[in-house]
């Protein structure tokens, strides 16, 4: 990693010949691509939930129908046992590998460094802080961040790629992210729905969001993925869910269209 | 920064020049100094019962010229893993001499246990994802075939940017077109591997192999084919592809010089 | 030499580890808000990151930041209003309707992040420009502010605050940062104090600010409207009304109203309220965008 501080000094130093890898490259190489794919998470007052298809693409390749796009921070090894935040990456693959073991060598290091495992605000803000350091050579990623929050609340956090957050009830992020947010703006937060015969005209009440039941969200999850996968090529093949509840992390897959 | 409305917040031409799009490979003109130069086409990989199947031909181009046609694209490592190169040759010969070295610290090392094909393929995506970090890539794009931890076969692709992806088979480069849908239409992906034999594995890179050779401009029909079992590596670097038919060739039209 | 000798004569595996200092850096579990930051290792670092990121110089880049945004400031009478929109956007896509863009700054005489309608001591940042980049710089400001409470047993003037962040986003100047913020506070020494600070590194002192790609609608209503000697409540209406415009005549402006009142004793906050209600209201009952239609 070459930072800010290096750069500086190597200006002064001065070796009196070139290091290979050090100083100026002749640009023409494009560090970055999109591996596609889409996440989304929903949270209701006692579980989090964080899905995401399993399709890498390149360009118009599928590169493998299998690839999970949602990873357990700060588990045990390397099933991730005894995890307790979630974390799911879309956009540059190899960017988001990248991140996930950094947030997961970090929450590994206050574990071992605290005696109890780090909560979820304290990992989103790591997190943020983690995105920002790289913000003049950004991670292509877009993250979203699960768990329970002390009150035993499902808490998510969504971030752009240099690392500003934000807790929401609900997010999609990725290739179909214009296809699913609108959705879920309007089944998860009751957007443009009304409370019928509650008034005329620009009278008529909003209807007020409230935490939907866990078996809701899982359809509504199911639901947004299947249509997604009828209108964006790079969705598809298989649905990885991550359920966050009291008791623990329960992962599950449903077939999708793979065509 | 901008303070004109429409513009507000973004960057302003008078501080930062203009906005220079050649950083973009899509727009921009293209330039070549860090690209490649001999090269080497397709891998191709195909796990079975028991154990991973790994071909490559046996070419290094130079731009469209056939330049060295006896170059060795599998590289063994300790006893159960087998790495497939596709891209740069220089880079190749220095990622082996990277393996070499690490080879001979692992057998000096006290613990004993040999780095599998899982933990080699995850060292190898971490020097490319470092390597492309710092602009100056290793110009390849791998497969490495063995076993993992728990014994089980393993298939597993990483490119010069450091994305990974693993499948029941994978092709890299122009095989990616022409031998993934040849490899998902002999194996289904519904089809567990336990039900693929060796015999069926060996021939599905042949064809790969083959078709490879009527429409990549870029191979050979000499070639170098890995089995990797328990057993140990089945290494075959001098393999002369077999059962050649060019009668499609007449009824191809348009190109070239061919009066239609 | 000695650089080159120790090149060859190590196991060449060793060559594309990570340095000690390096792998430090990436399991530190606390590291403070860092000064050090990944450059691409490029000729200009400034020209990459603008090519990878200018969504409007090139519609397709890459890689799209949260922008956009109405903010607006302003000096009274009673003390300071602040109030901003909600909507963040990347590119012509909505990224969110529910930002929080006046940040709380200084956290040690903030307390605990309890609802209350008792003020709060501490000062106010806005957001506009780079989200993360004023996520990020004010809360590095907040920790520096924090800082100096602890160590002189008194809380920062806004003069000075201001000059920590504009002196920050000087040193960083031309590296492609994006940030128009204001900070406003009452302090003993000051009284009420208004900055504006952004990314060029300017600093100015004020008594009314709009910031951001809505700010001359703001700055219309305000500039036709305001009097120091306003009360407190025609100053949040005022506050409002401006966002109110900002909203409803720049498309990256928009979502909800968030309104704050900074007083000698701390801030209130006034609400974060759905634009969309405010909006009919407004018409209906004064009369006032009768370029809409309210036919149904």
């Amino acid at each position: 990693m070459t930072s800010l501080m290096d750069h500086q000094a190597r200006e002064t130093v001065g070796y009196s010949f070139s290091e290979s890898t050090a100083g100026v490259k002749q640009h023409g190489f494009y560090p970055y691509t999109d591996n596609g794919g889409s996440t989304l998470g929903i949270t209701g007052s006692d579980f989090a939930i964080l899905a995401g298809d399993t399709r890498s693409t390149s360009g118009y390749n599928i590169n493998s129908r299998m690839v999970p796009k949602v990873f357990k921070i700060g588990g045990d090894d390397e099933t991730g046992e005894g995890a307790t935040i979630v974390l799911s990456v879309v956009g540059f693959a190899a960017d988001g590998n990248a991140l996930k073991e950094r947030l997961d060598t970090v929450v590994k290091m206050y574990k071992y460094q605290h005696g109890k495992p780090m909560s979820v605000s304290a990992c989103a803000q790591r997190l943020s802080t983690i995105l920002y350091q790289k913000r003049f050579f950004p991670y292509y990623v877009h993250a979203i961040l699960a768990g329970l929050d002390e009150e035993g609340k499902g808490a998510l956090y969504s971030y752009d790629p240099v690392g500003s957050y934000e807790r929401e009830q609900c997010r999609a992020a990725g290739a179909a992210a214009s296809l699913i947010m609108p959705f879920l703006d309007n089944q998860v937060n009751f957007k443009n729905q009304y409370i019928p015969g509650s008034g005329e005209g620009h009278a008529l009440a909003a209807k007020k969001p409230e935490p939907l039941p866990l078996e809701t969200v899982k359809g509504l999850v199911r639901d947004a993925f299947t249509s997604a996968v009828e209108r964006h090529i790079e969705v598809g093949d298989n649905l990885q869910m991550v359920i966050i509840t009291k008791d623990g992390i329960e992962e599950v897959y449903h077939p999708l269209k793979k065509d | 920064m901008d303070h004109f409305p429409g513009t507000w917040g973004r960057p302003r031409n008078d501080v930062y020049g203009a906005y220079d799009p050649s950083y973009l490979q899509s727009t921009g003109p293209k330039t070549h100094t860090t690209s490649p130069a001999v090269t080497g086409t397709s891998v191709v990989g195909v796990k079975f019962n028991g154990g991973v199947v790994l071909a490559t031909d046996n070419l290094a181009s130079y731009g469209s010229l056939a330049r060295f046609t006896d170059t060795k694209r599998l590289r063994v490592f300790g006893n159960q893993a087998v790495v497939g190169f596709g891209g740069d040759v220089s880079d190749m010969q220095y990622m082996d001499r990277l393996l070499e070295s690490m080879d001979i610290r692992e057998n000096y090392s006290s613990h004993g246990n040999m780095l599998n094909a899982k933990n080699l393929h995850t060292y190898l995506s971490k020097v490319f994802y470092k390597r492309r970090s710092e602009f100056n890539p290793l110009w390849n794009h791998v497969l490495v075939a063995g076993f993992d931890g728990e014994g089980k076969p393993f298939l597993s692709s990483a490119d010069l940017l450091g994305t990974t992806f693993s499948a029941p088979h994978l092709a890299t480069g122009f095989g990616a077109h022409l031998a993934v849908p040849i490899l998902r239409r002999l194996f289904p992906e519904e089809k567990p591997i336990e039900e693929i034999s060796r015999e069926d594995a060996v021939d599905a890179l042949k064809q790969c192999l083959k078709v490879l050779f009527y429409r990549d401009a870029r191979s050979l029909d000499k070639y170098s084919i890995a089995v990797i079992t328990k057993d140990g590596i089945d290494l075959k670097e001098d393999e002369q592809l077999e059962g050649q038919s060019w009668a499609f060739a007449e009824r191809i039209k348009g190109y070239g010089a061919q009066a239609v | 030499m000695d650089k080159l000798v120790a090149q060859y004569s190590r196991p060449s595996h060793q060559n594309e580890s990570y340095s000690e200092q390096e792998q430090q850096d990436l399991t530190e579990s606390l590291p403070p808000l860092s000064l050090k930051f990944a450059l691409p290792p490029v000729a200009n670092p400034s020209a990459f990151l603008r090519a990878m990121t200018d969504d409007h110089s090139n519609p397709s880049c890459p890689i799209k930041l949260a922008h956009g945004t109405t903010t607006l400031a302003f000096r009274f009478q009673g003390g300071i209003i602040v109030c901003t929109d909600s909507r963040a956007t990347a590119g012509n896509w909505i990224a969110s309707q529910t930002v929080k863009k006046v940040i709380p700054v200084s956290r040690l005489s903030r307390g605990e992040d309890k609802p209350t309608n008792d003020p709060t001591p501490g000062l106010l940042g806005t957001m506009a420009g780079g989200a993360a980049d004023c996520q990020y710089w004010l809360r590095y400001l907040s920790q520096q502010c924090t800082l100096h409470e602890i160590r002189h047993k008194r809380r920062i003037t806004v003069a000075a605050a201001s000059k920590i962040l504009a002196n920050l986003t000087y040193s960083y100047k031309g590296y492609g940062l994006s940030m128009g913020t204001m900070l406003a506070g009452v302090t003993p020494q000051e009284g009420p104090a208004l900055y504006y600070i952004d990314s060029d590194g300017t600093r100015l002192p004020g008594n009314l600010f709009c910031v951001g790609s809505g700010q001359t609608f703001a700055y219309g209503v305000l500039d036709a409207n305001y009097r120091y000697d306003l009360t407190e409540q025609e100053a949040l209406a005022l506050g409002r009304r401006a966002i109110l415009a900002a909203m409803h005549r720049d498309a990256y402006s928009g979502g909800f109203i968030n309104l704050y009142h900074v007083k000698e004793e701390g801030w209130v906050h006034h609400g974060f309220d759905d634009m969309n209600p405010i909006f009919w209201k407004t018409k209906l009952e004064s009369g006032e965008f009768s370029n809409v239609t309210s036919e149904l």
